[in-house]
């Protein structure tokens, strides 16, 4: 017996033809574009820009409320949370009235090769929040963070707890050291003196890193799906725009990426409660704001564990922690949770606006 | 060596391509002519041995252009560059004369690479693991599956199993303490690499009078305590109205009003 009845090869020239033909159209699409809303820069700082987006429909300013700052991961672009009109949670949370902009970190070339975590969190991220609240006149807004982006974002809110007065974290570690995330298995033994001496880290290198975690779905699997079933045009473009958000990484600052392989990796500084910014000791006990926690269930690079430990370490009452059926990236462009994870995030904030 | 993973400018269509010829292949060996009749023993090892090695030559050849080894690949000197370019032999410093490494620098790197190649080889007896394993375990779960009509369908659901085992026996591995360690260790030795590579630039540069690496970044370590001190004394200047410049100035931030974005280079 063999895995194929005898003929087997009566399949391979259907084969050959679909596989030419999803060829075909994968070139005929590679052209999609990505990103979909209005936006414009209104601050900058280095390489990152602070975008403004623009409402979907005029509206008097006060009616949008309280500004929401999205911080994204340093390691990926964050036009993936506006990637085309069906799945944006940019789109949605303006057509909720929200006021929304966003943080590109942009690409630090050589000269930034010492940018570290102090630059990125009270320079960079502190500048938007500030610019913000100034061109607005208002006291605190609500900052969403996503991923590395959120473990900024709660280091932020630790340390200028006036300005945040909502805190919302998708797909955010906090514990760095729980049994099944592989990441952090695998470079608790880096030398990250070296890694701080060495270039700027290419984004290829980090993104490889990333799909070593699961090769052969991330690099194989994925694609021979695209044999299967009716694979039109529209689901080509929309798998098109994943893999070019997936393989256009940024090259990350050298101090900064080993800062934070050191401080949160190896050491586990923000569970342990030691970890240090600018002096300033980061407590997530000191955060007593309101908290929404959405991390995914299939998440291979934050485990679920890793983030629902939040919860024990924050000082705030009114803590919401949600697992959501997808995987890490699915958490922000999957059909099933391009739904339901931005419902979410609008009726808690608009619950929480007052 | 590349893989359409680690191009600078990823193309979906040349990764679909390279995924559907590995498919293309296993679909081959699935319905192998001349394999033995029903129940033969003989037959699954073969069939196993040759997933096991089909598997593991691509392990080899993705992973050697993985995270671990890019570093190694861009900083390789020598025509093609990449790891597998960076033999011994043809291995020496720059060839830029009067600011050439000297001699003991050549040979610290020259034993980075050995490192380098002895690690893979460590690498190499860990994907010779995942392989065998993944085909043990695809076989042993092949059961009712197999003996199907050669259809699309029954294809991919063959290797939907493949690829189930494939990982399984990949994580297996990976989470293990001594992987864990070796990948460490290559990430270190490439990254030591990089530093030895540069150190020989920095000599040179140094010959013919540029400023270096390191100076540049002393001159922005000096920047950066600048422009600290600079956001201190404006703090303590008690002028009112003055928040919004001061707080700009301290973030070093510019404010952009309703212009567009430059276009980055």
């Amino acid at each position: 017996m063999r895995p194929f009845a005898p003929g087997a090869e009566a399949l391979f020239p259907e084969l050959t033809v679909r596989i030419a033909a999803t060829l075909a159209r994968l070139r005929e699409v590679q052209g999609v574009t990505v990103g979909c809303s209005a936006k414009r820069a209104v601050w900058s700082c280095g390489k990152t820009t602070l975008h403004q987006y623009l409402p979907l429909a005029p509206a008097p300013p006060r009616a949008r409320g309280r500004p929401v700052l999205i911080c994204f991961a340093l390691v990926n672009r964050p036009y993936v949370l506006d990637l085309q009109p069906d799945r944006s949670l940019v789109r949605r949370l303006l057509a909720a009235g929200l006021s929304v902009y966003l943080i590109d970190w942009g690409d630090p070339d050589d000269a930034e090769r010492c940018l570290d975590l102090e630059d990125y969190i009270e320079g960079h991220l502190g500048g938007c929040v500030r610019h913000i609240l100034d061109s607005r006149a208002g006291e605190a807004l609500d900052l969403l963070g996503v991923c590395q982006g959120g473990v900024l974002s709660l280091c932020y809110t630790a340390l200028h707890r006036k300005q945040v007065a909502n805190l919302v974290t998708l797909t955010t570690p906090v514990d760095f050291h729980t049994p099944d995330n592989l990441l952090s298995k695998w470079v608790q033994g880096l030398d990250t003196e070296l890694l701080m001496r060495s270039a700027n880290v290419p984004g290829e290198v980090l993104n490889g890193l990333f799909l070593s975690l699961m090769p052969f779905r991330l690099t194989q699997h994925k694609y021979v799906r695209l044999l299967t079933g009716n694979c039109d045009r529209r689901t080509l473009e929309d798998f098109v725009r994943m893999e070019r958000w997936i393989f256009d990484c940024p090259p990350q600052a050298a101090v900064a990426l080993a800062q934070f392989v050191r401080w949160f990796y190896q050491e586990n500084r923000l569970a342990r409660g030691t970890l240090r910014i600018g002096g300033r000791r980061v407590d997530l006990g000191k955060i007593r704001q309101p908290v929404l926690n959405l991390y995914a269930l299939e998440d291979h690079i934050v485990p679920p564990a890793a983030s629902s430990a939040m919860q024990r370490y924050l000082g705030s009452a009114d803590y919401t922690g949600c697992g959501i059926d997808t995987g890490h990236i699915g958490m922000y462009v999957s059909r099933k949770a391009a739904h339901s994870v931005p419902q979410r995030i609008v009726a808690w904030l608009k619950e929480h606006s007052s | 060596m590349e893989t359409p993973f680690t191009r600078p400018a990823f193309k979906p269509d040349a990764a679909f391509a390279s995924a559907a010829e590995r498919f293309f292949e296993l679909l081959k060996t699935f319905g192998m002519p001349g394999a033995a009749a029903a129940g033969d023993a003989q037959d699954w090892s073969s069939l196993a041995g040759t997933l096991a090695g089909q598997f593991e030559a691509w392990l080899r050849s993705s992973q050697s252009a993985g995270p671990w080894f890019a570093a190694a690949n861009a900083a390789s000197p020598g025509p093609g560059g990449g790891f597998g370019a960076a033999q011994p032999g043809s291995f020496g410093p720059l060839p830029l004369g009067a600011g050439a490494a000297p001699q003991q620098d050549a040979q610290r790197t020259w034993d980075l690479f050995a490192r380098l190649a002895q690690l893979q080889g460590q690498l190499a007896s860990h994907w010779s693991e995942i392989a065998n394993s993944a085909a043990r375990r695809f076989i042993t779960r092949l059961g009712a599956a197999a003996g199907g009509a050669p259809t699309l369908d029954n294809a991919l659901k063959l290797y939907e199993l493949w690829v189930n085992c494939a990982e399984e026996s990949y994580a297996a591995t990976v989470r293990k303490d001594d992987f864990c360690r070796l990948q460490a260790e290559l990430a270190n030795t490439s990254a030591a690499l990089l530093v030895e590579q540069r150190r020989h630039a920095e000599t040179l540069v140094r010959a013919f009078g540029l400023p270096s690496r390191n100076e540049v970044d002393a001159l922005y370590a000096q920047l950066k305590d600048l422009r600290r001190q600079l956001a201190e004394l404006t703090d303590a200047v008690p002028a009112r109205g003055a928040g919004a410049k001061r707080r700009a100035a301290r973030a070093g931030g510019t404010r952009r009003r309703n212009r567009a974005r430059k276009p980055r280079a």
